[in-house]
């Protein structure tokens, strides 16, 4: 029934989401699941070992399927690393496969990003011309795309044959424009695209826990956008047309504040903020005179993964505490990831550290 | 000249009545209760077996409701 549904939501975009919705069940288990995520206490111990028992560790906890399984074609740190896509993607598709109706809408929707992720990864290899393990080895097939269809995809040899294979997808639209050489504006109309989809599918309800889980987005696209406006500062480019890096929607940071920011110096941009309310989360790493914007990235990232949580807390049986899930979920891969490659590339300590987000 | 029926309610009836619809509308109030925390019980334990007697106390704590409409029920009969 389930396979029914999602190959019927596949071919048309608009399709309404069929079936009762389990939120029960979905967040009962999903909550199950986050209990197995691994605690802030972890990484500090983690820190402390070498390569071979982190290995050892994450062999041993939750990854120890995944790692088994990839064994026999990977070693050492790749073998973590394509162990940790794997889980992730097992995990995603999997929180697919036990919702239903509205919350599998809800959860496709978001998953849409890892679509977008790999699609841009397929066309990004075709345009400089990696070969096919290297591509294949970027794929994390968590979305609604299957792995079968996407290394389908990537064993193709120009951009051309690509996209006609995604022909039937919702993504051609914007892909037909591509001409082989305006790669990042595709990849920009792409992550548009993903938004547009993400408020038409909240806006299509106007319940309170759908509210807040607008909410919840609104502020995810803020903190991409101050991340991103951060980065243009520091670099000092000041040019209107970086505004099509933005994206529209954000919650407390509407395009024009962000056209009036995008104007300033860092100088002026850091003072501004401070009429901001994200101004208190970075207010004590922030500074005219920084050197890296490590620190208020990961303390934007911190941010929103707390107030995942409280969100997640004032809605229990809603779509909230899923997304709040899939946050965390996508959180811990990357530290994982960090300590484990920042270890084998002899990074400090305090480097690594500077860059976890726990 | 024409004749009266009366026809009068049998007050048994009417217990009888009183007392299946105890039972009958408590029994749908916990169905309906115990459908989601049945459900998210079940959700719970695909992910961890050990919250197998939790799950299932919870799952229960509704049939409260049929057991006072049981009682009732035998009250009125």
């Amino acid at each position: 029934m389930q396979l029914l549904q999602k190959f019927k939501r596949g071919s048309s975009k608009k399709a309404k989401p069929k079936g009762h919705a389990n939120y029960a069940y979905t967040t009962a288990r999903v909550r199950a699941m986050k209990s197995k995520i691994l605690p802030k206490e972890t990484y500090p111990r983690l820190m402390n070992m070498s390569i071979n028992e982190i290995t050892r560790f994450i062999g041993e906890s939750e990854y120890k399927e995944d790692v088994d399984e990839l064994a026999r074609q990977y070693d050492g740190v790749n073998l973590i690393e394509h162990a940790l896509n794997r889980n992730l993607a097992v995990t995603f598709t999997k929180l697919l496969s036990i919702s239903e109706g509205d919350v599998n809408f809800l959860i496709g929707e978001e998953l849409k990003k890892f679509d977008i992720w790999n699609i841009k990864t397929i066309l990004r290899g075709k345009y400089c011309n990696a070969t096919n393990e290297e591509v294949l080895d970027a794929l994390v097939a968590a979305g609604r795309l299957s792995y079968t269809f996407l290394s389908d995809l990537a064993t193709k040899t120009t951009y051309e044959e690509v996209i006609s294979g995604l022909e039937n997808t919702e993504y051609y639209p914007v892909l037909k424009d591509y001409d082989g050489t305006n790669l990042s504006d595709i990849e920009n109309q792409l992550d548009k695209m993903y938004y547009a989809g993400l408020f038409e599918a909240v806006s299509g309800s106007r319940s309170k826990d759908r509210k807040l889980f607008a909410k919840f987005m609104r502020m995810g696209i803020d903190v991409k956008n101050l991340i991103t406006l951060f980065r243009l500062k520091k670099a000092n480019i000041d040019n209107p047309g970086m505004m099509n890096l933005m994206i529209d929607g954000g919650l407390k940071l509407k395009l024009k504040d962000i056209e009036r920011l995008i104007s300033l110096s860092f100088e002026d941009f850091i003072s501004e903020l401070e009429n901001y309310p994200y101004w208190d989360v970075i207010s004590d790493v922030a500074s005219p005179d920084m050197v890296s914007l490590i620190n208020v990235e990961s303390r934007l990232k911190k941010y929103r993964l707390k107030s995942a949580a409280s969100f997640s807390h004032v809605y229990p049986i809603s779509i909230v505490p899923i997304m709040d899930y899939m946050l965390n979920k996508e959180n811990e891969v990357n530290n994982l990831r960090l300590i484990i490659r920042g270890k084998a590339a002899s990074l400090s300590d305090e480097i690594i550290k500077e860059q976890l987000v726990i | 000249m024409a004749t009266e029926t009366l026809t009068t309610m049998d007050p048994a009836g009417l217990k009888a009545i009183g007392a299946g619809l105890a039972v009958g509308l408590t029994g749908i109030a916990s169905g309906i209760a115990e459908k989601d925390i049945g459900s998210a019980a079940i959700g719970a334990m695909a992910e961890n077996e050990s919250l197998f007697g939790k799950g299932l106390i919870l799952t229960v704590i509704p049939e409260t409701i049929v057991i006072f409409g049981l009682v009732v029920a035998l009250l009125i009969s």
